[in-house]
């Protein structure tokens, strides 16, 4: 009676479950396969390190890994003082109102399209770089900056929160003993919210990783390992952007797939990483 | 003969693990139907754990072990909460639990008492307007929210909130009732009400009331068990 | 000595630098806003058309970004459509029935889902797409189903999770409640549980609908190109805000369109920000979740 119908709800919450999981390996599974003729044709080894040159049937993509390496590890950098700054003040070292002023700013920050950001990039940004400090304006800097503000929310609110889980009695007993703001921030709260601060910084810089527009926008596109913060490159995901028009038998059409296996690794390794800095998190806590 | 006690639950050779950490050792102990027994003793040695291993309750919780045997006398015949195949639904309308706090749901007070009715496929609103009432007066309730069962429950002081409860565990007429320090968060007024109105439900059912007030065990239970060291060290006859 | 110069020197570097940081965005917007504003009114959107006429569908639009706004919706209509019940009842399961060894691992597996570039989302998309066009019929290519599936797959993630966490996050009493009171799991769940988690689900959704709303690396992969009108099918191609935003960003051929680009800024702007406003109002902590997004 009953029990047919629990029995009945349960089984399609599982089935959801499973279709949803089997979703992701689908992803992977489905490049793989539409993959093989590239890895069929040239080697392993020559696939991710070797050069970009389809005339003469090299496929490459160590120019696109090499580019998404340059820019999003720039980024990141570029990106990790301002959010310290920002968390630190949010965290500790404003008043009450500027708080919640600031805190507002970061997370309108979150909704606004990684496209507008491209948009006023190649309007506003280029130019200046151009001019500023030469070279063709569309490069990794102008590239690296505009996608670290995009990451910026991702890494202050994470900083953020890191630093005001940081058990509230340390802070405390700091005040007691005549710490000051900025010296409870900093070997009290700092301290402590290091893990957390990790695994924020590692999820925005997979963000950066994975960012698409900014860098099809901004960056260039030229297939060549950047050797300097003023030159053209391109990402793994602007070459699966760019490429998808050429003709689909071609190994060069291929290489797409390739770019997203590399790129769904990467997400993967940053993944296990992330969790693993959690449960160590836990584990001392 | 009208002093002949009847056995409604009884235990044997109880144990109770939390994972690794053992909560009940070796109990064995009979409750009489229709009396209220108090079940006291110093905190964290298991009172309110036994009370959940006669409703199931501790199905609900991870990693719990339970062994030896418990029977209950209930809808006619002795079942034990333990077999596999048991409906925990229908022995949970039968074996009826009130809280320490009290948990009405965020709803009306009238769809509060109707809840249970509704989860156990009541659908006649005659019968669930006659029940309700009924519940309501059995919990000394009625007078003071006949007039307001669409207003929301959470606005009920905590006294009401509690007697709400009570009376939701009685729509479905449950033959035993287990109290897990249903005053403990009232105030002194609301606690001797309360405990009026457990006293009186001796007529309809089967009360095991766990306390850690003494003088309050000593002025309602029948029989008295205490829970010292994980084991049940004394049963006796309470002076009421 | 040297310490407190160093405190200082954190001090005011952090305003200093939050203050670049402010200052920056503060310039961008204002950017926009100057160079868009002129651009908004009803000729934006419509174009030449007359405004009554294009709603009706009766008279087509070519220079407003009217068929763009249309399959924005259309999308995300049909992508939280398919994503919601799927996502609804995996997160139930995960919450309510699964083992912690099933948590782990397909909380995991949702991990690496959620931390997914969507250009590799959006290459799944494409992947079936190729395959439908080669195994079942040559109709079938990129369209406006194909991306609605690849955003649904997308945002999944946010939905499961904000269900999930909204489920664990409910007070132990309130889990128990219908319980004692002889409810089976799947009452409790339907009459209890999801009831009093509607606001953290409903963020989730909301986040949803903003992340399908300005996605652009999915679409460019799914089929939107940049005319192609209102969408007549769900097997056709479609216009879509933020491709229309990108595309003129290259292809702009007069000071005209490109002030059309800025007043689209402004639009799908105001549209997202409106959307993770009302999602960061209604649940603070699900709200941060969703910051995973690539």
């Amino acid at each position: 009676m009953r029990p047919s119908k629990e029995l009945l709800a349960k089984s399609v919450f599982l089935c959801c479950a499973i279709a949803s999981a089997a979703i992701i390996l689908a992803i992977l599974g489905f490049m793989v396969a539409l993959g093989i003729p590239l890895f069929r044709e040239s080697t392993f080894s020559a696939i991710w390190s070797g050069p970009w040159a389809p005339h003469r049937g090299a496929y490459g993509i160590w120019a696109m890994i090499s580019g998404t390496f340059w820019i999003a590890f720039l980024a990141a950098m570029i990106c990790l003082p301002l959010s310290l700054g920002m968390s630190f003040v949010i965290s500790s070292l404003a008043g009450r109102r500027v708080r919640k002023l600031l805190g507002a700013l970061v997370r309108f920050m979150t909704g606004i399209p990684t496209v507008i950001y491209g948009f006023i990039g190649i309007f506003l940004l280029v130019p200046l770089i151009r001019e500023g400090l030469g070279g063709p304006g569309i490069c990794v800097l102008t590239a690296s900056i505009m996608l670290a503000i995009l990451i910026s929310p991702t890494m202050i609110l994470f900083f953020t929160d890191s630093l005001l889980a940081v058990n509230a009695a340390y802070v405390q007993a700091a005040k007691a003993l005549g710490a000051n703001r900025v010296q409870r921030l900093l070997y009290v709260m700092v301290p402590r919210a290091l893990g957390g601060m990790a695994s924020g910084f590692i999820l925005a810089l997979g963000r950066a990783l994975g960012d698409t527009l900014i860098a099809l926008m901004l960056a260039g596109n030229a297939i060549r390992p950047p050797q300097g913060f003023l030159e053209p490159a391109r990402t793994l995901t602007a070459h699966i952007a760019l490429v998808k028009a050429a003709d689909f038998d071609s190994m060069e059409f291929r290489s797409i797939f390739a770019c997203g296996i590399a790129l769904y690794l990467f997400t993967i390794l940053a993944t296990i990483a992330v969790r693993m800095m959690a449960r160590e998190r836990v584990a001392v806590s | 003969m009208p002093t002949e006690k009847k056995e409604k639950i009884i235990l044997d050779s109880v144990d109770f693990f939390y994972g690794t950490r053992q909560v009940l050792c070796d109990i064995s102990a009979t409750f009489y139907s229709h009396t209220l027994t108090a079940i006291t003793g110093p905190s964290g040695q298991g009172k309110s754990t036994l009370l959940g291993l006669l409703n199931c309750m501790w199905k609900e919780i991870p990693d719990t072990r339970c062994s030896g045997d418990i029977q209950i006398f209930l809808g006619g015949q002795w079942i034990s909460p333990f077999r596999k195949d048991i409906s925990l639904s229908h022995l949970r309308r039968k074996v009826a639990m009130i809280f320490q706090e009290p948990n009405p749901l965020p709803m009306s007070i009238g769809k509060n008492m109707a809840f249970p009715l509704k989860l156990a496929g009541v659908r006649d609103k005659y019968l669930i307007e006659e029940k309700v009432r009924r519940a309501l007066e059995q919990a000394f309730l009625w007078k003071e929210v006949k007039d307001r069962l669409e207003e929301s429950a959470l606005n009920l002081s905590g006294g009401q909130k509690q007697r709400l409860c009570i009376a939701r565990a009685l729509i479905l007429e449950p033959e035993i009732l287990l109290c897990d320090e249903p005053t403990s968060s009232l105030d002194s007024k609301a606690a001797g009400i309360i405990e009026e109105l457990l006293v009186s439900l001796k007529e309809n059912c089967t009360l095991l009331v766990v306390s850690h007030y003494l003088d309050q065990v000593r002025r309602i239970g029948d029989l008295v068990m205490t829970l010292e060291n994980e084991g049940l060290t004394n049963f006796k006859e309470g002076l009421s | 000595m040297m310490r407190v110069f160093m405190e200082k020197m954190v001090e005011y570097l952090s305003w200093a630098l939050a203050l670049l940081l402010c200052l920056s965005v503060s310039v961008f917007l204002s950017y926009l806003l100057i160079k868009g504003l002129p651009s908004l009114g009803s000729e934006l959107v419509f174009g030449k058309a007359d405004p009554l006429s294009a709603l009706l569908g009766r008279e087509r639009v070519f220079d407003g970004i009217f068929p763009a706004i249309i399959g924005t919706l259309c999308l995300v209509v049909l992508s939280t459509l398919m994503a919601l019940p799927l996502g609804i009842c995996s997160g139930v399961y995960l919450s309510e029935y699964a083992t912690p060894i099933m948590k782990k691992v397909v909380g995991g597996l949702f991990d690496v889902l959620a931390g997914i570039p969507s250009i590799v989302v959006g290459l799944y998309g494409f992947s079936v797409a190729i395959f439908l066009h080669h195994h079942f019929s040559d109709r079938l290519g990129p369209c406006l189903l194909i991306s609605a599936i690849s955003l649904g797959v997308l945002v999944l993630p946010y939905i499961v999770r904000s269900t999930q966490t909204s489920l664990e996050e409910l007070p132990a009493h309130i889990r128990h409640t219908a319980t004692a009171l002889g409810a089976t799991r799947l009452q409790n769940i339907a009459y209890v549980l999801i009831p009093n988690a509607l606001s953290g689900i409903s963020s989730g959704v909301i986040l949803a609908i903003g992340r399908c709303a300005e996605d652009t690396a999915v679409i460019l992969l799914t089929g939107v190109v940049a005319t192609a009108g209102v969408p007549s099918s769900l097997l056709s191609q479609y216009e879509a805000l933020p491709f229309y935003i990108f595309y003129i960003s290259s292809q702009y051929t007069s000071p005209a369109e490109l002030s059309n680009g800025y007043g689209a800024c402004l639009v799908l702007l105001g549209i997202c920000s409106v959307l993770f406003m009302v999602a960061h109002g209604m649940q603070k902590r699900l709200f941060h979740w969703a910051l995973y997004r690539p």
